[in-house]
């Protein structure tokens, strides 16, 4: 590297840090370019592409990829990481330029959802009583469903010892119900020994995607102490 | 998918081959594949592949990828499915429409429930609506890979004895939660 081109270098593994982890590898960058080569995302975004990006850090620029739309149009797919032969942990890096950016500039439903899911156990507000009654009323049409009828089913609500505890993505119960029945029908076949938790069923979390540790954290945490609470014990998150 | 293969393996679930006679194909979502190997050292390529396979029969399979590890996102992943970037997810989507299309398979099978929505509601709705540049051939139809699983199901009804315990475990469940259920 030419003496003038290693001063513009701001990151070194000592100093330049995005959300406490970019100094570990931007600065190997070789600029070979297979990350955006190979990157499905590249060309979406004006003026920005996964080379372009771990450039702008290296040269000390990381605010002007934190503020951009790149972060978050890259689904976070990992290719460009997998591939990288300078092993750059890219995906980490832009999920930590999500990290740096103000909670009430997150776009879209994400970081409102995870703190709805904190406050009511689930991204989209679903209540306890509603929960109960829904799932009840499908393992009723269930059972006497015409093309696959299952008698005897339903849905074992915080069963204690349970084999398996399972969660939920609350688009279901909220726009898709009735797609919920496919693993509810495997597990009568299977005769299996199941149950879901009354609160904080949440399966997805939004908190990894916004780049909220610390409520990814404590949705996770949850998950764990229902499977705790309810002695069961494998927890199936069912995709 | 452990489970599924578990079950199938096991024998505690049999399924059968004759609801669905169309070509397929199977999708990988980044977190089965990449994010898998690169967090626990093993990814479920092989793995959704074979779980699929137990449901058509032989000689329907199209393969989408040269490799799992290198299989293309949907477009849909890390959050972006509920971002408001629309018109971006689905340029990014373009791709994926035309590893289907290459593919000739009617059926995708979507082992995510994020992915199966960007390929039946996004590139699958953009392809329905003729829209330039999501040609995807032959598609017909996204199943969630439980959802294909559970429509292939050989399984006999619970005995009297069986249903007459899961009946009172149901009653005692629903009294203890104040749940009542209209007449059946």
């Amino acid at each position: 590297m030419a003496e003038e081109a290693r001063n513009w270098v701001k990151a070194d593994r000592e100093h330049r840090r995005i959300g406490g982890i970019s100094p570990e590898l931007a600065d190997r960058c070789y600029t070979c370019g297979t990350c955006s080569g190979g990157c499905p995302a590249t060309g979406l975004v004006p003026g920005w592409d996964a080379r372009k990006a771990i450039r702008a850090i290296v040269f000390g620029m990381e605010q002007e990829v934190i503020d951009s739309k790149w972060p978050w149009v890259c689904t976070l797919c990992g290719r460009c990481q997998y591939q990288c032969p300078m092993g750059i942990q890219l995906m980490k890096t832009f999920r930590a330029c999500r990290t740096a950016r103000e909670r009430d500039k997150v776009p879209g439903p994400i970081h409102k959802g995870t703190m709805m899911n904190l406050e009511r156990g689930n991204n989209l507000g679903i209540p306890t009583d509603d929960f109960r009654f829904l799932l009840a009323d499908l393992g009723v049409e269930m059972e006497n469903d015409e093309e696959q009828p299952t008698p005897g089913f339903y849905v074992p609500v915080d069963k204690e010892g349970a084999n398996i505890i399972v969660t939920v993505n609350s688009k279901e119960p909220f726009g898709e119900p009735d797609d919920m029945k496919f693993w509810w029908r495997i597990f009568y076949a299977a005769k299996e020994d199941w149950t879901v938790s009354s609160t904080n069923w949440e399966g997805v979390n939004w908190g990894l995607f916004s780049g909220d540790d610390e409520s990814m954290k404590k949705q996770v945490a949850r998950v764990i102490e229902n499977a705790r609470r309810l002695k069961c014990k494998t927890i199936l998150y069912p995709e | 998918m452990d489970l599924l293969e578990e079950y199938i393996k096991a024998g505690r679930i049999k399924l059968n081959t004759h609801r669905y006679h169309e070509t397929f194909t199977v999708h990988d979502p980044c977190n089965y594949v990449r994010k898998s190997q690169m967090a626990f050292g093993d990814h479920m390529g092989e793995k959704s592949r074979w779980i699929a396979q137990q449901c058509f029969g032989e000689g329907l399979y199209r393969e989408m990828c040269d490799d799992p590890m290198n299989n293309l996102c949907c477009g849909a992943g890390g959050g972006a499915w509920a971002m408001p970037y629309d018109q971006e997810r689905l340029d990014y989507g373009r791709m994926k429409a035309d590893q289907i299309r290459d593919t000739g398979a009617e059926i995708v099978v979507a082992p995510c429930h994020n992915c199966r929505d960007q390929i039946m509601k996004g590139l699958g709705g953009q392809f329905k609506k003729n829209v330039p540049g999501f040609d995807m051939g032959n598609y017909g139809e996204t199943l969630y890979l439980w959802e294909l699983v559970a429509n292939c199901l050989d399984y006999e009804p619970w005995s009297e004895e069986e249903q007459a315990q899961a009946r009172a475990a149901r009653d005692e469940q629903f009294e203890r939660d104040g749940v009542e259920l209209e007449e059946e």
